[in-house]
């Protein structure tokens, strides 16, 4: 038997969510900083699961159920979370894919990943106006606000994103990253998007970079 | 046999289940098939000469849909079939399609496997976006390839002027325009009358959709619409409602199914059988009179890799052994026009997907997102390789040397593949010909195919 953080890593890889809780609390019963579990335990399980992911080892339902091994262990965590301000996450992020489109699996798999690598991650489904995804933004205090379009006709509502926000004069609050099979780097920056993710997991290397710079960084 | 409209009570009435939960167990009962029925890829047969393994993977295919059934987005809820059901919609399945008029008619039947009748050839970029004042050229250069024998469309970027967007009145009006232009394209290039198989390929709305599918903007009674499955095995009332309108106009209705390699299907084994069984959803749910199925990978987002073409030939060899229904197949490479690496995975697929008894959507370049990256002269490559294999007889041990020495050529690419040239750098806009770099590119792939065993004289 490995330390309990290698049994985690193990238990997050495996999705097996019953035990995954199990050592979360046994974590916690033995004084681990949650934090550090989650560091070093679950989200480096995520990550062994996310190569998996990308060389097909893995497929999407593995992904899944490692996701939600991981969720419900944190969720048997957040009360030891003390004091602990928005800093401590690696960001918030609202989701969706959007207007008149209903096709959400890309979307789906970049909420996973995110969620995985730490984000707190509001998804609001599909087919959704731009509209919703500001206010959600705005209700949550949103740093990123995320899009994917599986569709041409429906790509062509992701630029209002931008120019919305200008009007409303809250453009600069919000970190703009879009994404999905017509959506390509060069269109996504005319649209006024500062970041775009080819898949799902250079979608988190982005969402991470946005941040940074949302934080200060260059 | 069942009914539409009992179908559609079982939207209503089926067993109701959480979405997720359905996404999370079809891989998993299509596993059970899969060991059930020893259905296994073989990195070494890319085309397998197995009737057995195809038979195999059609029973599997059946046992899992009877199991698996639909999933209704709109109503929460499981759509079921008995066996029985799904036995007699195959049986009563239509056996050919007529699509145009005069002499642009053109008649689509199933194949056989290693079939000496060349597939059927459907022409188009797949949707690729094009700037509006190319639409037009784009589709003639398409619509006048010789072997085309229904064409339908690219995306243009902006109709008027204007942004396409789903749900708008703009989306009406560019899907009305899309049709128009289509027709113009056709009559441009000297066939008017040709059949268009999918006229809205524009707009995602019903209504959009409906509004552009009237006589006077040049659409014939028996063009048609491509209807596609939501990934894995869904269905939606808005894709249905097209379904119903079809069945009163009589348009021809077909089905598209995309199952991704690495998503909920899966892996190859799993793919392949949930590939197989979105033929059955669009035989009892969308009245599909033939099938077109675009399996992709998932990280590729192409269907030219190892793996893909195994399913395409595994899956084609199901279909065409175990049932009358036409279908197609429509390759997406990785690569853009005038580059080797376009040709090569072009002829992959289409050789894997004919000599399996499939016919040809043509094509989706630069897995078809990239502006202008679709011309007709990589249709043309597709068709003119899916000829050659019916026309020289090729039997599925030789396609697959050929297609194994191919793969070869461009496999460690498909992650960084060439975007190529678009339209207006590849061909003569005033001609409407390939260029001659093209040419001479397309020409030099051939005497390399040629040297394994491709016979291009005899097109």
């Amino acid at each position: 038997m490995g330390t309990i953080l290698e049994e985690i890593i193990s238990a997050t890889v495996d999705g097996d969510e019953e035990k995954s809780v199990a050592l979360a609390r046994q974590a916690m019963a033995d004084g681990m900083e949650p934090f550090e579990v989650i560091q070093n335990g679950y989200a480096r399980g995520m990550k062994i699961v996310g190569e998996k992911f990308a060389t097909l080892e893995y497929f999407l339902p593995e992904v899944m159920l490692s996701a939600d091994a991981m969720t419900a262990a944190i969720e048997v965590l957040k009360p030891y979370f003390k004091d602990r301000g928005k800093q401590d996450s690696r960001g918030t992020i609202v989701i969706a894919t959007i207007q008149g489109d209903m096709h959400d699996l890309g979307k789906n798999i970049v909420k996973i990943m995110l969620e995985a690598d730490g984000f707190v991650v509001h998804d609001l489904g599909a087919n959704v106006p731009v509209r919703d995804l500001i206010d959600k933004a705005e209700a949550v205090q949103a740093d990123i606000i995320a899009a994917s379009a599986i569709l041409t006709t429906t790509m062509a509502h992701m630029p209002d994103i931008s120019s919305i926000l200008d009007e409303l004069g809250m453009r600069d609050r919000y970190m703009i990253m879009l994404g999905g099979a017509p959506v390509i780097p060069q269109w996504a920056r005319e649209v006024g998007a500062d970041g775009y993710g080819e898949d799902a997991s250079e979608a988190v290397a982005v969402a991470r970079r946005l941040m940074h710079k949302k934080r200060g960084g260059e | 046999m069942l009914g539409f409209w009992e179908v559609m009570d079982r939207c209503d009435r089926g067993p109701l289940q959480k979405e997720k939960q359905y996404d999370m167990q079809i891989a998993r009962t299509a596993r059970e098939q899969a060991v059930a029925f020893d259905i296994r890829f073989d990195p070494e047969s890319v085309i397998p000469d197995d009737d057995d393994l195809a038979d195999r993977l059609y029973r599997a295919a059946v046992a899992f849909f009877v199991e698996n059934g639909v999933y209704c987005r709109d109503t929460g809820r499981l759509v079921r079939f008995s066996r029985r059901e799904v036995e007699e919609a195959v049986k009563n399945a239509p056996r050919s399609i007529t699509y145009g008029q005069g002499k642009d008619t053109a008649v689509m039947t199933s194949r056989k496997v290693e079939d000496a009748k060349p597939p059927f050839i459907t022409m188009t970029p797949v949707g690729t976006p094009v700037a509006e004042e190319r639409f037009v050229a784009m589709m003639q250069s398409f619509v006048q390839e010789p072997l085309a024998q229904t064409f339908s469309s690219a995306f243009s970027q902006t109709v008027n002027g204007r942004a396409i967007k789903a749900g708008s009145p703009q989306e009406t009006e560019a899907a009305i325009w899309n049709v128009i232009k289509l027709r113009e394209a056709a009559r441009r290039a000297g066939r008017p009358y040709i059949g268009i198989h999918n006229l809205v390929t524009n707009a995602e709305a019903t209504d959009a959709t409906l509004a552009a599918m009237q006589p006077a903007f040049g659409v014939l009674p028996n063009d048609g619409l491509g209807i596609a499955a939501i990934s894995e095995l869904k269905v939606d009332y808005e894709r249905l409602k097209k379904v119903v309108f079809c069945r009163h106009s009589g348009h021809h209705t077909y089905g598209l199914y995309g199952p991704l390699l690495g998503g909920f299907a899966g892996g190859v084994e799993t793919t392949a059988i949930i590939h197989v069984a979105h033929h059955f959803l669009g035989l009892l749910m969308y009245d599909a009179q033939w099938h077109c199925g675009f399996p992709l990978h998932l990280h590729y987002g192409c269907n030219s890799s190892r793996d893909l073409l195994w399913l395409i030939a595994v899956t084609s060899q199901a279909l065409s052994r175990n049932t009358h229904s036409p279908i197609s197949v429509s390759p997406f490479s990785a690569a853009g026009p005038c580059t080797d690496m376009v040709v090569h995975e072009m002829c992959a697929i289409s050789i894997a997907a004919s000599v399996s008894g499939a016919n040809l959507l043509a094509c989706a370049p630069a897995r078809n997102r990239h502006p202008e990256r679709g011309t007709g002269m990589e249709a043309r490559i597709c068709a003119e390789a899916g000829h050659l294999v019916a026309r020289q007889r090729l039997t599925r041990t030789e396609a697959n040397r050929v297609v194994k020495s191919v793969l070869g050529l461009y496999e460690d690419k498909l992650d960084d593949a060439p975007l190529g040239l678009g339209l207006s750098e590849c061909y003569d806009l005033d001609r409407l010909q390939p260029t001659r770099e093209y040419v001479e590119l397309y020409e030099r792939i051939k005497e390399q195919m040629g040297n394994l065993g491709m016979d291009y004289s005899l097109l």
